[in-house]
Parts: structure tokens; sequence; C-alpha cells
């Protein structure tokens, strides 16, 4: 039995940081792949009974929200809470300057970071700092608030990013950032390093077309549907933490570092999530709240939830922010020589990904130079939505089909002119793909094929500005591309048990569940690689059982979680069947006859639940059987005292972990080979400078999809996503004041259905071309990254005219129509 | 023989402090003499019935019917995602049609008839395993209001086209995009019902 599983446990060492074709997949599945049966959540979500943290009520539970600052950028000189104190139903104030507060603590986000938890100073308008009230209702808390008296000092602010560059600007951040607003330069290159430095100059003179354009992205932000909120709870010693959370085993780890808690005395639940898209989840104070909160239920001595309105969701954003600067060289056959970018972007919270780096690791541009400067202004901080990458696709997306348009080509071409990755071409990529065991496919030509057909892209798309609708609207239509991404590794550790009396199995590994319907897709891997019904394979991941998946949950989940459930599954069938042929169990008075006396391990098999020889699957027995029922004596079966004796097997437990280093490590960049292409079709009128999408044709390469549902979802809903960051989505803050106009979902406009009117054709492609388990990429993270900037060519196409900046509201269109 | 009647309390009128024999008489008496309602309801007490089940509740004047429904009466299936009458996660059937909770007085609801996604699940369970079945949600948090809109719309038109369909929901925010599914939904659960009505 140990040879055996070691054999298990050996692949999975040598498959971590896997960069080569899965080796061991099986050849047909039952359940990975297949369309249906319905989600895990479905029925509950649906209904209304699946619950989230905003739903919690604990008996005495006190409600806790914060002082947000008025001011886009002020220090609190004096503060009086008397008035506040006294008003019926408040039961207890934290104070910026309260003794028990540390000077920092770790306060969660992406990485360990020390922040301060409560500060006196706020740097964007609508900041939590100052005071937290806790008192017995919310309304309570909201007006006892605006009884504080405080004195303010103001000091100036900077709100947009090429402002806060230029001389005398105000600085945003005087404390962190004495030397100026700009305190992080990326140089292509400097993490890469295979970028060669050439002459800049001779690469742009070797092209026969040159085109250079200024592009901006102005401020959009996550909207997690439900708010950033918690619960927090002592018993006696011991923390009960309601999280809403992308990374439960963060929040477990944080709050120990805060009261020198051992981590086993925490209980953490992590409820259904009304997505925060990373966003909130991924701010790097996001666990302030927690500790204010865990102070004043400590003081109180009762449980308190802390919960930001609507509006203080609204802060901070996309890291794409900021305006973009490009040069771009091409030969008359539509390959590009140089690419020369500069970027000026805002309050990138970690300014890690270079912008241009999808041409890097995308394309066969030889020569690609770039800067990116990240600079603070006074909103927040900028964080990943979807993915930290909107600027690369957003990058990409203009850069092709600009050039494309200057050229007179069809972009579908030019991309594939460009294919290839590291400044090399298809030649050496393809060279890669089989060096690392895969089948050699061309992914991008294969997106692109199915895609024009489904768009009817060879008939319709024509050259800008030509074609006139019978409603009077001009029609456009644009094509993008970029690489799937599974950008930021991690690790994950999963157990799967088997339940005495059913012999049904239990998924086992915390994380969160934002309703990407990933647990479905462990139970497909586990039930294949188990050989059980899919029905008897359950995965609840908002308990803790002590070991934590993957997260953030979406593009990385099922390349690293698939293989730690994979290996589990794997190691916990061997185990079953090992049980199953081996002697049951010896004691002092006597031993149990193996279930199948003469085989071995090797001559069983476990297909739909039942335990059967391979060559006469009809001796069989099921798992239920097998494990046996609990009796009142324990949980095997015992009827001894009734002079009866039944066998039991050992409790079946097995587990599985995978770590994955990720594209950041720059000794680990990856080679990409997976696909994705994006059609859109759009009306625009020109009178109005209304743009309506008509059709949308999503092609993503995703290796292989083990929850072919899943995948279409994070596609028709990555589309909606995205036609409302590319047309409507725009943070504003009046330059006056520095206060934000529009923190609400009235003037803040996200995509309703009508948004889009006309179909989404969502279609997958397999080649097996991934680093994870059976060749799957990950794909959460694309579509509505890549989408969003295609609406720019297509309104081109249409209008004959380029709008680069970003959102493009009917104010811009008629702008550049001359109609305003 | 019989038992001698237990003697009726007497009790003092608050208003004119005349005597009366009996709870009962002494209401009769306040009405008559006095032209006062006996035993006024306290401010603030409304009835509802929600979900078929009537509840009287002695509520702020400034609650809202949302946080009646999801804080007092524990209906957590009604969802707050906007707070602010824009995103239709709250969306509730008030009286045959469907109002936005958090925009709506819990004061001035005395006498409605109430249903929530709770009520609707049990009505309709066919159309919550139509949602389930075709992935009509992903976080799940505003599927509650698409539901109580689309039964909303049913009640109203049985046959909705997708058009009908689309324009009943264009109210209700979905950030992860699922709209493409919601039409599909119901047009399913027509489509099962319609069937079995013509068995």
């Amino acid at each position: 039995m140990d040879k055996i599983m070691s054999e298990e446990f050996s692949r999975m060492k040598e498959m971590f940081d896997n960069l080569r074709a899965d080796k061991y997949p099986h050849k047909t599945y039952c359940h990975i792949g297949k369309q249906g049966p319905r989600r895990l959540d479905g029925l509950l979500k649906a209904s209304g009974r699946a619950d989230y943290t905003m739903d919690i009520q604990l008996p005495g539970m006190l409600h806790m929200r914060f002082l947000t600052s008025p001011y886009p950028h002020a220090k609190i000189i004096r503060m009086n809470t008397t008035r506040a104190q006294a008003f019926p139903g408040v039961r207890a104030i934290l104070r910026y300057d309260d003794i028990e507060l540390p000077e920092t603590a770790d306060l969660g986000g992406h990485v360990s970071h020390e922040e301060i938890v409560l500060p006196g100073i706020a740097y964007f308008q609508g900041q939590e700092c100052g005071a937290a009230i806790a008192a017995d209702t919310e309304d309570i808390a909201e007006q006892a608030l605006r009884l504080i008296d405080i004195e303010w000092e103001l000091h100036p602010f900077v709100l947009e990013a090429e402002e806060s560059l230029k001389p005398g600007a105000p600085l945003a951040n005087p404390e962190l950032f004495s030397w100026g607003n700009h305190y992080n330069e990326l140089l292509l290159g400097e993490a890469f390093t295979d970028i060669k430095k050439g002459d800049i100059e001779k690469d742009f003179a070797e092209a026969d077309q040159v085109v250079e354009f200024r592009s901006e992205r102005r401020l959009h932000t996550w909207i997690g549907p439900e708010r950033p909120c918690g619960v927090f709870r002592w018993n006696k010693d011991c923390p009960e933490v309601w999280v809403k959370q992308q990374r439960p085993h963060i929040a477990k780890r944080v709050i120990s570092s805060w009261f020198g808690i051992p981590m086993n005395k925490i209980l953490i639940h992590c409820l259904y999530q009304g997505a925060s898209f990373g966003g909130w989840s991924q701010v790097n104070w996001n666990f302030g709240g927690h500790y204010c909160a865990a102070v004043l239920a400590k003081r109180t001595g009762r449980p308190v939830k802390w919960t930001f309105t609507r509006r203080e969701d609204f802060f901070g954003g996309e890291m794409d922010e900021g305006a973009y600067y490009l040069k771009v060289g091409a030969k008359k056959d539509g390959a590009i020589t140089a690419v020369e970018g500069r970027a000026v972007l805002a309050n990138q919270q970690w300014p890690v990904f270079h912008f241009l780096h999808h041409l890097v690791e995308n394309t066969r541009i030889p020569n690609i130079y770039g800067k990116m400067l990240t600079v603070m202004t006074n909103k927040g901080p900028n964080v990943p939505c979807r993915c930290e990458q909107n600027a690369n696709t957003h990058t990409q997306t203009l850069v092709f089909d600009h050039i494309a348009n200057a050229l007179k080509l069809d972009p579908t071409e030019v991309a594939l002119k460009n294919d290839g990755a590291f400044g090399h071409d298809m030649t050496w990529l393809n060279q890669q793909k089989e060096e690392r065991g895969f089948e050699v496919r061309d992914s991008l030509k294969e997106c692109i094929e199915k895609g024009k057909a489904a768009i009817d892209w060879d008939k319709k798309w024509h050259p800008p500005g030509t074609k006139i609708l019978p409603n009077g609207r001009l029609h456009g239509m644009a094509f993008t591309w970029a690489h799937e991404w599974d950008d930021s590794g991690g690790s994950s550790e999963i157990a799967i048990r088997i339940e005495r009396n059913d012999g049904t199995a239990s998924i086992l590994g915390m994380g969160c569940d934002n309703g990407v319907d990933a647990e479905n897709a462990y139970c497909r891997i586990a039930a294949d690689e188990l050989g059980m019904k899919l029905e008897d394979v359950f995965y609840n991941p908002q308990i803790d059982p002590g070991f934590f998946r993957m997260t953030p949950d979406s593009s990385s989940n099922m390349s690293i979680n698939g293989f730690a459930v994979r290996h589990a599954a794997r190691i916990l069938k061997q185990q079953i069947l090992e049980a199953a042929a081996g002697p049951v169990a010896q004691t002092q008075r006597g031993s149990f006859p193996p279930f199948f006396p003469e085989a071995k391990a090797a001559d069983l098999d476990i297909k739909d639940s039942m335990i059967c020889l391979k060559k006469d699957p009809s001796i069989r027995i099921s798992l239920a059987e097998f494990v046996g029922p609990s009796r009142g004596a324990g949980p095997m079966a015992d009827n001894e005292n009734l002079g009866e004796r039944t066998a039991f097997s050992a409790p079946l437990f097995a587990y599985g972990y995978h770590v994955q280093a990720g594209t950041y490590n720059p000794q680990h960049v990856y080679t990409k080979f997976c696909r994705q292409a994006h059609f859109m079709e759009v009306e625009v009128d020109p009178e109005i400078g209304e743009v309506i999408v008509t059709k949308v044709v999503n092609v993503n390469d995703v290796g292989k999809a083990i929850n072919p549902s899943s995948c279409h979802g994070q596609q028709y809903g990555g589309t909606y996503m995205a036609v409302g960051r590319g047309l409507t989505e725009e943070v504003i803050y009046d330059p006056v004041t520095g206060v934000m106009l529009n923190g609400n979902l009235l003037d803040y406009k996200i995509a309703t259905i009508l948004d889009i009117d006309g179909p989404i054709d969502t279609i997958l492609v397999e080649t097996g071309m991934g680093y994870g388990p059976y060749g799957v990429v990950g794909i959460g993270e694309d579509i509505a990254t890549v989408v969003p900037a295609l609406v720019g060519p297509a309104i081109y196409n249409a209008i004959g005219v380029w709008i680069d900046d970003f959102p493009i509201t009917p104010d811009r269109i008629l702008k550049a129509l001359n109609k305003l | 023989m019989s038992e001698k009647p237990e003697p009726e309390t007497r009790f003092l009128c608050p208003y004119c402090s005349c005597p009366v024999e009996g709870f009962e008489a002494l209401k009769i008496h306040v009405l008559a003499e006095h032209q006062t309602e006996p035993v006024p309801e306290a401010e603030g007490l409304i009835n509802l019935i929600v979900n078929g089940n009537s509840y009287k509740f002695l509520v702020e004047p400034e609650w809202t019917l949302y946080q009646l429904i999801h804080d007092q009466l524990g209906l957590t299936g009604t969802k707050q995602f906007c707070d602010r009458g824009a995103c239709g996660s709250c969306t509730v059937i008030m009286n045959h049609r469907a109002i936005l909770s958090c925009m709506t007085l819990a004061i001035e609801c005395d006498g409605a008839f109430i249903e929530t996604v709770e009520g609707v699940a049990v009505s309709h369970p066919k159309l919550i395993e139509k949602y389930a079945e075709h992935h009509a949600m992903q976080c799940g948090y505003c599927t509650p209001g698409f539901v109580v809109t689309a039964k909303a719309l049913l009640d109203k038109i049985p046959n909705p086209t997708d058009q009908e369909i689309r324009g009943a929901l264009a109210g209700n925010l979905c950030r992860c995009g699922t709209y493409p599914q919601h039409p599909i939904a119901v047009q399913e659960f027509i489509k099962e019902r319609n069937g079995q009505d013509n068995v």
C-alpha cells in the first residue's frame, strides 16, 4: 500500500511548479468536461436560503460603523466624542488615539503588510479614519458619528495621475512619500530579463508605418454586491469571526498575529461571498474593520458586526487608471517591428506588472521599450479588479488595432502575424510546446477561425466609418486577442474523506466561494478519479478543517487546487482498494477476512461508487457497505455485545497539495500557449452618441474545460462587466473639493441586462496546452479584462475616428464627431 | 346544584371614574360615552401578511421594509446591494406589484400582502430549479431579487416574450453578468409549466 501511495506522492512532488504537459491524465472521463447537472449552490442561492456575512445576526450583536473623511486630504487635530458617547444606544467608541491600538498591525491584503489600524490622517475623501462606533443598530451608529466634533487640518490634494507629476504638485501622501508623488518606476527588461536593450530610433526607422497615440483609462472600480463587512465574537478567549474575504487563510493568520492567539483557537466562517472581484479583498487594510470590531467586542462583551455603506465601498479601483503614450512601428505586411510605451498610472497598490508585459509574453515583436511610472493621488488604493493586467490588455488591444487600421489590414491577420512569445515567432513557440510534451496546436488560429465564423467576420467587417445602417446608425466591428494567464501562482492543501454509513466523499479545504462554481469542478475531478458518482461527492468550502486551498479562487484556482484534489483522490482510491483487498482488521481476538479475499488492490476498481473486481464487475460491494454503519459504541459498526462481529475499515482519508510559482517570479516566467480571441459588433447613433452592442463572440482556449457551464459563465459574465467598463463606468471626482460625486449605483453605471442588445456567443477551445491538471488554464480573469478596450476599435470602425479615452461615453463620441 | 358565576371585575373608567362591571362593558362605555377607541393601538403598529403568514410589528418610523423583512423577520433572501433603489436586489412583491423594499418605509405597509423570495420558492419551486439548472447566478447575492421580479412578471404576464422578460429585469443589477441566463431560466420554466397545463 505504502509503495503505491508513495508513487502518487512522488508524482505530486514532480508536478510542483509544473511547466509541462500533464503526464498523467486519463483517456476518458465520466464527469470532467460534461455539462450539468445544476450547480451545487444553485437552489440555495435562487431561493434566498444562501447565507452571506451580511445576513449574520447574533444575540446581543452590536453594529459598528466608521467615521469617514469628508476631505480628500486632511488630518484630525482634535476630536471630541462626548456627544456621540452620550447618544442613546451607543455602547462603545474606539478613537484613533486609543491606547489599546498598536502603532501598526498586519491588516490583511494580498501580502503581509503593516498598516495603521485607525488612522488620524485621511488621504482620500471617504477614507475610514478617526473613530469607530458600536451601537445597538446601524442607524444609531450612523447618527452618533455625526455627533463627533472634529477639528480638521486640511492639506492640499491632487486627483489626476499626470497632474501629480507636475512641478509644485501637492504631495498626496507626504508621510509615506516625502520626495514627491512618483513612487515607483518599472522599466521593461528590469523584471523580465530577456528583453534586449536596443536602439529605439533604428527600430522605428525600419518600420514602413508608425502610429503614435495617447490613451486614457479613467478610474473604475469593483462594486462587490455584498458590502465590505464582518462579524467578530469572543467566545471567552477564542475569536469566532465571519469574514467577507477571498482569502480566509489570511484571516486566521492575521487575527492570530494581533492578540497572540494560537491559530487553533480561531474559528473562521467564510460564508457565500457577494463577490468582490479581487477589489476589496486585495486592499492592504481590509482587516481594519475586524481589528476595531475585536477591540470593541472585547470591551462590550458582545459580538460586533462592522459594515461599510455602499458609498463607503466606493474608493480606489482597478490598477489601469492613468495615461498611456504609445508608438508602434510595423512593416507593410503587419509584422510589428517596435513598440515604445510610457504610462503614468495612479495609486497602484503593488506596481508589479509592466503595462507592456503582455506584448512580451504574447508576441514575436522584437523590440519593446517601456517605462511605467506609478504615482500617488488622493483617491484611494487601486488594486486588481478581475486582474491587475487590465493595463496590459488595454494596451495590447489599442496597439494592435491602431497599427492594423493604419496599415489597412485585417486585425485578425495582424494578430496571427505577430503571435509568438518573448520576441520569438511561432516556430520557436511550437518548439517549446513540443519540448514540454504538448500536442502542437495553433491556439490563436483556432480561436480566430471559430470566432470569425460565429460573427461572420469575412462578410461583415469593413473599413472604418463606411457602413450606415437603415436605422441611421453607424455599424462597427472589432477584434482583439490575448494569451491566457494563470497569473498569481499559489498553493493549496486539500483532503478527501469517506464518510461512515453511506460512503459518500467530502472534500475538505477552506476557501472562499465567490460564485464561480469551482466547487462543482473539484467534485467532478474527485468523482472521476475516485470512480464515484458525482452526487456522492460534495464540497463545502465554508468550513475550516485546517486545510486552506488556493485563492483568489478565480484564474488560478483550477490549475492549483485541481492538482491538489486529484492527488488526494488518487491516493484515497489506492487506500480504498488496498483496504478492500487486504485483511480488514486484525485484533488480538481474531481477524476479519478481506472483502475480496483472492484479489490484490491492482485487481480492483471503483465504478459508480462500488468497489468491484476488474475482471468481473458484477462482484462488487458499495462503498457504503464497505465502510459500514456507525453504532452507539462509536463511528464503526460493533455489535460484539450481541455476539456478532462486523468487519470494519480504517478511516479513509487522504490529502494532496500543490504549489505553483507565479508569473511574477522572474526566474519562473511562464511561456503561455493558449490564446483567446474576442469579437464585437456595435451600432453607434451619431446624433446622441449612444453605443449599442449588438453582438459579442468570446473564444477562449481553456486547455480543458472541467466544468464547461462555469467557463461559459465567465465568458458572458465577463463580457457584461467589460461592456460596462468600456462604455459607462467612471468614478468622477469634483476637481475643486476632491469629493467623489457618483459613489452610488444610480450615477456610477454598471451594465444592465439591456446593455448588450444581442447574443453573446461563448466558444471554448480545448487544446490541452495548459500547465494545470488535464491541461487546464484559468479563464476567470480573462474576459472582463480583455474586452473593455474592444469597444474602442469597434466604435472607431463605426465612426472612423479614434477615441482612446475610456470609458467611451456619449459625450466623448459627440466630441469626436465635432457635435459637442 | 348550579355553580355560582364568578363576579365580574369592577373597573373605573379612566375618563370619568364611573364604575363599570367587566372589561367588555368598560370598552362599550368608553366608546359610547367618550367617543374614543377604548384600546388604542400603539403608534407604529402595523399588520402584515408575509408569505401567507400574518404578523403584527411595532416599527420605528424610519425603518424600511427591507430592514423589517431582513433584520426583524429574518427572511434574509431579500438582499441589500445598492441601498438606493438602483439595483433590485431587495425586490419583494407587495399587493401584487414588485417593489423595492429598501425604498419603502415599513410604517406605510400596514395591511399589505407581501411575498418574498422565500415565498416564491414555496409557490414556484420549479422556477427555482430552472434558475439552478441554467446557472442564472454566480455569487448569488442579487439572484433572489431577479427571481422575485420574474415571479411578479409571470403573475402579470403568464407567457412573456424574451423582450418582456428583459424589460422586467432591466432594473436588477448583476455584477457577475449572469444576465443572458435569466430569460432562458424563465422561458424554460414557462415551457415546463405550460406542458403540464396541457396534460
